[in-house]
């Protein structure tokens, strides 16, 4: 009896509606791990053989020097801008942000048409100074290549994540350190990264994430990955069975690293208590001392934002007439209709979630926000994959009832629009809700406990006070969202229908049919859309907590 | 009985011990009941409990005869007809104050729910400030229109969760004995949990005593002063 009462009391429309999504977005991880655990076949067994060593020492490589690199470049930005007074520390602050606006790939063609032969490099060489070098400085095609890519493109989730972390650290940690004597560099290793240690691990684990997730840096380059040989085995050899295994693979990979994460974090958690803290006061640094600061940021600010983007500014000046034409026009209003309807989707799919976990507590609750919170990890490539099965399933299915009526078809799921937003939406769900839940989590519970009270159901109060309240939070998350979409590449390549582009897309076949003077036009719409709204954002979310 | 408790528990899961245990309590209709408790000792989640948005392990709740809790019923807070004013009163941020006390009216028309707003605002004495938001207001102004909300949709029980905890102490005896006023004008059954035995003692026709979740002693306000507890009390706030 009083399971039913429970039971009767558990069961309401967040519930069903959040049981559904949650499902939606298992879906690929059950599809994977049903294909995983089959016989394998033959291509499977060849492939075990002969490419998987490589393909998890490429990986493992990638991720370990990217995450090494990115956490010193990132901590020391962050301490740096936190600790000190230099010239232009409140730009540069900042502008070590914008760094995210430029997806991997972009910036590796980029820095590849640079750095070749014809590139401007090479060519003032030759032309000014007469100076023949040996190609193989300047070949940036490699393992070491793509490490320096993904670090200068990556790093500011180290630096944005960790300088938020030392902001919030009192000052006395630091001024102790100060006083206990100690240059700059011992109070940087023996203070700051101990300390820092869960935003550095939060970190590490997002960028090694952005890592695995990458197509465009490591087929642009020629490096055999999980996702380039997901890409051959489904699209170039037609083989279902291998791409599963291999994403399975790769799943297992990516359980590994949010282990790691965990344990590595351990119990610890810095918790951010209300009580007044006093900040770090930067110190005025004058001299030598300030010139160093200032030359390390605008060094890290110009190979990382600066010299990729003036490249393209100027490619872009070269080719636009050839490029910006009516299809160029309707290449933006595709990116940004498929962008915007599934940022909407998902805006919407989170805040229902997130209402629901925080109106109802209890295990199954936490399952369900958890869930939601691992999406993320999976790379694109493998959502698009089981994506694609699950819809041409959908498409037999509705064929043989069509037939069976004798009717044409009307829809086929295969080839939509449809499919690309659905997988949009259980790959970037995470973002979304993240920032919705920190929206819900500012305000509490009271307002929505005090609407009740008064006699107002649930679903009316979601109307009458939580979307109200929430509004910050739901516009914040919407642009995050739309902006991961409108650099998504692996997802979108795999997905999109025949015939249809978007920025990303375009950019990347381009670059790829070495037309990379072409790719600029769609690659700084991306950069200069991407900007704008990153710079904006972490203002407002600043000044919102009071910083 | 207008109010029946009966033999109320309960735990949060993660804790290992009951908050409230075993606790009993009958209210006539229109009676002011304090429950005095120190910090901890379980007042807020009690009044939770009472509202709706906690689901008692065991025990049971009714008012005016109707179980709106025991082993077979659960009555969703928003179906109870229990008003509260919380300790930071939870007045929505995005509505005036006309729309604040607006907000619980239903099944009236726009004329009535205007007369209704109209007669609350000139209760608590505010009708001037009717089109303001709830951070243009002082914390006292704040606290009364936190109370005409949710007195307007006329609640068969009130509850006010240290309400005046956040005011200033000249406020507080000023609105303790206008709340009084106004819930006998009204003749407003009402639950008040307080730490504070002043405030118990100027508002309440009667004191439950709070320990730990389980009634102690039961007292009328003039016999608080003289009691031991007021001796343990007050030692146990020195220390
Ligand atoms: N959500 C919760 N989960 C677990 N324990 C809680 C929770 N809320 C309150 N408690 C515990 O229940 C006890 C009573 O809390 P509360 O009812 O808020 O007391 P009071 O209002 O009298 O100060 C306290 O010991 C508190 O720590
Ligand atoms: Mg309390």
């Amino acid at each position: 009896m009083r399971l039913i009462q429970q039971a009767k009391q558990k069961l309401n429309i967040w519930v069903l509606l959040s049981s559904v999504f949650i499902l939606i977005i298992l879906l690929p991880t059950m599809l994977v791990a049903k294909h995983f655990f089959a016989e394998p076949n033959e291509n499977w067994l060849h492939i075990k053989e002969y490419l998987l060593l490589d393909i998890l020492s490429n990986t493992l490589v990638l991720i370990i020097l990217t995450g090494v690199l990115t956490t010193i470049i990132g901590v020391s930005l962050a301490w740096v801008v936190t600790a000190y007074q230099f010239p232009l520390r409140n730009f540069l602050k900042w502008a070590l942000i914008l760094p995210l606006a430029i997806p991997p790939f972009i910036g590796a063609y980029t820095y590849q048409g640079i750095l070749d032969y014809t590139g401007i490099i090479q060519s003032t060489l030759r032309n000014a100074f007469d100076i023949h070098v040996d190609q193989k400085y300047f070949d940036i095609m490699n393992i070491g290549g793509a490490v320096f890519i993904f670090t200068m493109f990556l790093f500011p989730y180290m630096y944005v994540i960790t300088r938020s972390f030392l902001a919030n650290q009192s000052a006395s940690i630091i001024e102790n350190a100060r006083i206990l004597g100690g240059g700059s560099v011992g109070t940087f290793f023996r203070i700051v990264l101990p300390i820092s240690r869960t935003a550095i691990i939060g970190g590490v684990s997002i960028i090694a994430l952005e890592v695995i997730n990458d197509y465009g840096v490591v087929k642009y380059f020629g490096i055999q990955t999980f996702i380039t040989a997901i890409f051959q085995t489904w699209s170039g050899m037609s083989d279902l069975e291998s791409a599963f295994k291999l994403a399975g693979t790769l799943m297992v990979v990516v359980i590994l690293l949010l282990l790691f994460e965990k344990f590595a974090r351990g119990r610890k958690r810095y918790s951010y208590s209300s009580t007044k803290i006093k900040p770090i006061t930067p110190k005025r640094l004058t001299g030598y001392k300030a010139t160093m600061a200032t030359t390390y940021c605008l060094a890290v600010f110009s190979f990382a934002f600066m010299i990729p983007f003036i490249q393209l500014v100027l490619w872009t000046f070269m080719t636009y007439e050839k490029i910006v034409t009516v299809e160029f026009f309707a290449l933006i209003k595709n990116s940004f209709f498929v962008a915007a309807i599934s940022s909407i989707l998902i805006v919407i799919v989170a805040v229902i979630i997130s209402n629901y976990t925080r109106i109802y507590q209890g295990i199954y609750t936490k399952v369900i926000a958890k869930i939601t919170v691992l999406g993320y990890s999976i790379p694109g490539a493998v959502i698009a994959i089981s994506v694609i099965t699950i819809f041409v399933g959908l498409d037999k299915y509705l064929m043989s009832i069509f037939s069976y009526f004798q009717m044409d078809p009307i829809i086929v799921f295969r080839t939509s629009i449809v499919m690309l937003i659905t997988a949009y939406v259980i790959r970037f769900l995470t973002v979304g809700y993240n920032s919705i839940e920190a929206g819900f989590e500012k305000i509490g519970n009271s307002f929505t406990e005090a609407s009740r009270s008064l006699g107002v159901s649930t679903v009316k109060t979601f109307f009458k006070v939580d979307i109200p309240m929430l509004k910050g939070a739901i516009f914040g998350g919407f642009i995050l969202v739309f902006i991961d979409i409108l650099k998504e590449l692996p997802l979108t390549m795999l997905l999109q229908p025949f015939n249809f582009f978007t920025l990303a897309t375009k950019a990347f076949r381009y670059a790829n049919d070495e037309m990379v003077n072409e790719a600029a036009s769609a690659s700084l719409i991306i950069i200069l859309i991407s900007g704008i709204c990153i710079f904006f954002f972490h203002k407002i979310s600043e000044k919102g907590s009071g910083q | 009985m207008f109010v029946q408790i009966k033999n109320l528990k309960y735990q949060y899961s993660k804790s290992a011990k009951a908050v409230i245990d075993n606790f009993s309590l009958s209210i006539k209709k229109g009676e002011i009941v304090s429950i005095l408790g120190e910090s901890g000792s379980g007042k807020s989640t009690l009044l939770r409990l009472l509202v709706g948005l906690e689901m008692p392990s065991s025990g049971s709740i009714s008012i005016n005869e109707n179980i709106i809790v025991d082993r077979h019923h659960f009555v969703q807070p928003e179906k109870r007809g229990i008003g509260i004013v919380f300790q930071d009163y939870a007045l929505f941020p995005h509505m005036t104050v006309t729309k604040n006390i607006k907000y619980g009216l239903k099944k009236m028309s726009k004329m009535e729910k205007q007369k209704r707003v109209d007669e609350m605002l000139s209760l608590i004495s505010l009708t001037e400030y009717q089109n303001r938001y709830p951070y243009e207001l002082s914390g006292g102004q704040q606290q009364r229109v936190a109370l005409a909300r949710a007195l307007a949709p006329a609640p068969s029980l009130l509850l006010f969760d240290e309400p005046f905890s956040n005011l200033d102490a000249h406020l507080q005896i000023k609105i303790r004995s206008e709340l009084r006023e106004i819930l006998k004008h009204t003749n407003t059954t009402s639950i008040f949990v307080t730490h504070d035995q002043t405030d118990a003692v100027a508002l309440a026709d009667r004191i439950i005593l709070l320990e730990n979740g389980i009634v102690g002693n039961e007292l009328l306000p003039s016999e608080l002063e003289s009691s031991n507890y007021m001796l343990k009390y007050r030692t146990g706030l020195r220390i």
